[in-house]
């Protein structure tokens, strides 16, 4: 995995001068695959894809949809860390990863939180928009957003869903009490987790007349999804006035992540809110009648390339979400790769995400 | 959610309501009969603000097109002609009667009574089909209780609803849960309290509603069926590409969902070119007819399409041999086969081509026997009554042009039963 590895040691996480070192370390992870993974190689024949020499481009990889892998495990080799997706439904996607895997997460993480000013030394409190990690959620949601509470020194953790006896259940007032508090203290506040959880906050503190005035460097960090605001057309600029008249923290501080478990790239958005493609990754579009790859511009599938792992088939994903990629070279904040927007999901079939799940726990809590 | 007594509950309080219910049941059977006139006058209501546009704002989540053909099948088949009319197919005489004097022997009554409660499990494919068949519940008398399908927008129970806010004393008759399929115990409890149930279902479904029925329940099963057309001599068929663009239409609407849906396309014919000769100029139909008929929205095209790519993958992943002879068009493919099984195509305008010469016909019937509703027959004219004799004394019970496999026919039965006359009962009293 030399190739990885040069490619994951990139010291600008939106070089756009990598794209052959990106493919070559794609084939590497390729020609891995259909020799550890016998399930992989049958797949690969089946669409016409038999070695290395069939890709010429990232979207002749074959793509697996992640609605194949919640049904079907896959393996492609050894694993230390396993990750569960979010299936509420029964059907949860199991992927596993190698040490090797880890560490290019690891220098990628570092890199591209760095490059975005969210890595930082200075302590600070974390108010988690999300599931307090317990033994029965082995979510990697849960995970990922306990996770970044180390990219600062943490001071204190408060966690939104608490598990009770009942399941997961939001605990708001104990959350306005914390900002009470933390309001008069020097540390700056964090928040992460689902939009849709930290929508419904600013909402109640709204309708009880409350507002904050957080430390200056408070961020809110956003991640888990905005579908179902397309929908509710509570849009992003209402999000960002409320935060500022609720919280008091400006639009700049509000850091958008997009992840899934079977992509575990790092996107995240730039001051002008774009999900910019690092160098880590490809994105294609793909038609929605077809799988046709389509131009920058339409709505599509969200196919999403990676030769991040090698101990699950994950190289080329293809997941339930719509989304357009928009040519980058314009965007004013100077990274000159395509960004992505995420404009919904496909039709509900019996798969839900977990922020689809997070909402149906809402819907039990009268405001 | 549930509908319990007119008044809407939430779905953790269905223990309390359920042994609530096993209490009213007796006190509501010994109330005199549900008029059926009370149900008919309901529906018709129903129809009057539906065609008003009452409740547009609920059809919305479907394309334009769909709910207008929604709201037109609405003004004929709730009217009250027609459920008069339904009643009167399917349970023939209603009216009490006595029987002719015979020597020897006594007199007697006989009348058609409900069967008392009727706990029905209602599919999701197919919109309104938990309110219909509730309908026909109500419409024979019984007491219902609805277990709504998993799949259910929640627009089932709000026209139940309206149902009871026009004739308040449905109430009694109404009982809707949202229990999960995979509620075992609760599903039991509500077979435990009904004299039948009416599943509707696949094999599996059916087959766990056997095994927690009470023994002694009356099972009505509507179970999951197969359609297929079947094509012979087209070369001799007059408008032979008018039918086949009718089928490719009736494909493309019904996307293969419905039991009456084809699912395989049969030729005539033992040669495997006569069969690819057979896709090769079907294919573009199908393709102009997908394409004619595909939903504006793009979640719904996107997630269909997804899904029939990840049925593909999974097909490599089985260890049956790959099959080479598919024909992809866009968003469809035709499928080549060398057997003649009926089986279930990968569905969404992804049809199998079989072949099954004339002689066989019995044979393939005789071993689908358990699936067999819906033939479409596309065959010249003098062909057509033999192939149809063929077909019905097969076990088929719906015999239709291609385009019209999915077509409702006013008068017609359901799986070879009339609906209606499963819910009741026949009783005869000694003069």
């Amino acid at each position: 995995m030399k190739l990885r590895r040069k490619l994951f040691g990139s010291k600008d996480p939106y070089d756009c001068t990598k794209s052959e070192l990106f493919l070559g370390a794609c084939k590497e992870n390729f020609n891995h695959l259909i020799t550890h993974c016998d399930d992989y190689k049958k797949i690969a024949d089946g669409l016409g894809v038999h070695s290395a020499d069939d890709i010429s481009k990232p979207e002749d990889i074959p793509v697996i949809p992640t609605l194949l892998m919640k049904q079907h495990d896959f393996r492609s080799g050894r694993y230390m860390v396993m990750a569960t997706s979010s299936g509420t439904s029964g059907h949860a996607s199991h992927i596993r990863f190698e040490f090797g895997a880890l560490i290019a997460a690891l220098k990628m993480s570092l890199r591209v939180t760095r490059y975005h000013g969210i890595l930082s030394m200075r302590p600070c409190r974390y108010i988690v928009m999300g599931y307090k990690p317990h033994r029965s959620n082995k979510t990697a949601v849960a995970k990922t957003a306990y996770l970044t509470t180390f990219l600062a020194p943490a001071i204190s953790r408060k966690f939104i869903l608490k598990h009770t006896s009942e399941g997961y259940k939001p605990d708001f007032d104990s959350i306005v009490n914390a900002l009470r508090k933390y309001e008069k203290k020097k540390a700056p506040v964090r928040f992460m987790g689902f939009p849709s959880y930290t929508f419904f906050l600013f909402r109640i503190l709204e309708e009880r007349g409350l507002s904050f005035q957080l430390p200056k460097g408070s961020k809110i960090m956003l991640g888990g999804g905005w579908k179902q605001f397309y929908r509710e057309a509570a849009d992003k600029e209402t999000f960002y006035k409320l935060a500022k008249k609720t919280l008091g923290i400006e639009e700049e501080n509000i850091v958008e992540f997009y992840g899934a478990v079977e992509h575990p790239i790092l996107y995240t958005a730039c001051p002008a809110h774009h999900f910019h493609v690092p160098v880590y990754s490809n994105i294609v579009i793909r038609d929605p009648d077809t799988l046709e790859p389509i131009e920058n511009g339409r709505t599509g599938l969200v196919n999403l390339i990676s030769p991040l792992c090698k101990a699950t088939p994950i190289l080329s994903v293809m997941t339930d979400d719509l989304g357009i990629l928009h040519d980058g070279t314009t965007c004013p904040c100077g990274v000159k790769s395509p960004y992505l927007e995420i404009i919904g999901r496909v039709a509900p079939d019996d798969i839900k995400t977990c922020a689809a799940g997070a909402a149906d726990i809402l819907q039990g809590v009268k405001v | 959610m549930i509908l319990f007594d007119g008044k809407t509950y939430e779905s953790s309080e269905q223990d309390r309501l359920l042994t609530e219910l096993e209490k009213k049941i007796p006190e509501i059977l010994a109330k005199d009969q549900l008029s059926p006139e009370v149900v008919i006058d309901a529906v018709d209501k129903l129809r009057i603000d539906t065609m008003a546009g009452k409740f547009d704002h609920l059809l919305t989540e479907f394309p334009k097109d769909i709910a207008d053909s929604y709201k037109e099948q609405a003004a004929t088949l709730l009217s009250r002609e027609h459920l008069h009319k339904k009643l009167e197919t399917e349970l023939g005489v209603t009216e009490e009667y006595v029987t002719d004097p015979l020597k020897g022997f006594a007199q007697i009554r006989v009348k058609k009574v409900p069967l008392g409660v009727l706990f029905h499990i209602s599919a999701g494919n197919m919109d309104f089909l938990p309110a219909y068949s509730l309908a026909e519940g109500l419409l024979t008398g019984n007491i219902n209780i609805l277990k709504l399908p998993s799949a259910d927008n929640g627009l089932s129970l709000k026209l139940i609803m309206q149902l009871i806010e026009y004739r308040p004393e449905l109430k009694d008759y109404i009982y809707v849960f949202d229990t999960a399929s995979t509620d075992i115990q609760g599903m039991r409890k509500m077979a435990e309290l009904s004299n039948a149930v009416s599943v509707w279902g696949s094999d599996m479904a059916i087959e766990a509603v056997r095994g927690l029925a009470p023994t002694g329940v009356k099972i009505i099963e509507w179970g999951q069926k197969l359609g297929f057309c079947y094509i012979s001599k087209l070369s001799e068929v007059e408008d032979a590409e008018g039918e086949l663009d009718g089928l490719a239409k009736h494909i493309a609407t019904t996307k293969q969902l419905l039991c009456s849906s084809c699912q395989v396309i049969y030729i005539d014919t033992e040669d495997e070119n006569e069969l690819r000769t057979f896709a090769e100029s079907f294919l573009p139909r199908l393709e102009k007819a997908a394409n004619e008929n595909a939903t504006e929205e793009i979640g719904i095209r996107a997630r269909d399409t997804l899904s029939s790519y990840t049925r593909r993958l999974k097909a490599y992943l089985g260890n049956e041999e790959v099959n080479e002879n598919v024909l992809r068009g866009r968003g469809v493919s035709l499928i080549l086969s060398k057997d003649s099984e009926l089986e279930l195509s990968p569905m969404m305008c992804n049809v199998l081509i079989k072949p099954l010469p004339r002689a066989n016909i019995s044979k393939v019937l005789y071993q689908s026997r358990y699936h067999l509703q819906t033939a479409g027959l596309i065959c010249p004219k003098e062909d057509r009554a033999g192939l149809t004799e063929t077909f019905t004394r097969g076990g088929l019970i719906r015999v239709t042009k291609g385009a019209d496999m999915s077509a409702y026919f006013p008068g017609e039965c359901h799986d070879g039963e009339y609906a209606l006359s499963r819910y009741m009962r026949i009783v005869n009293v000694e003069e």
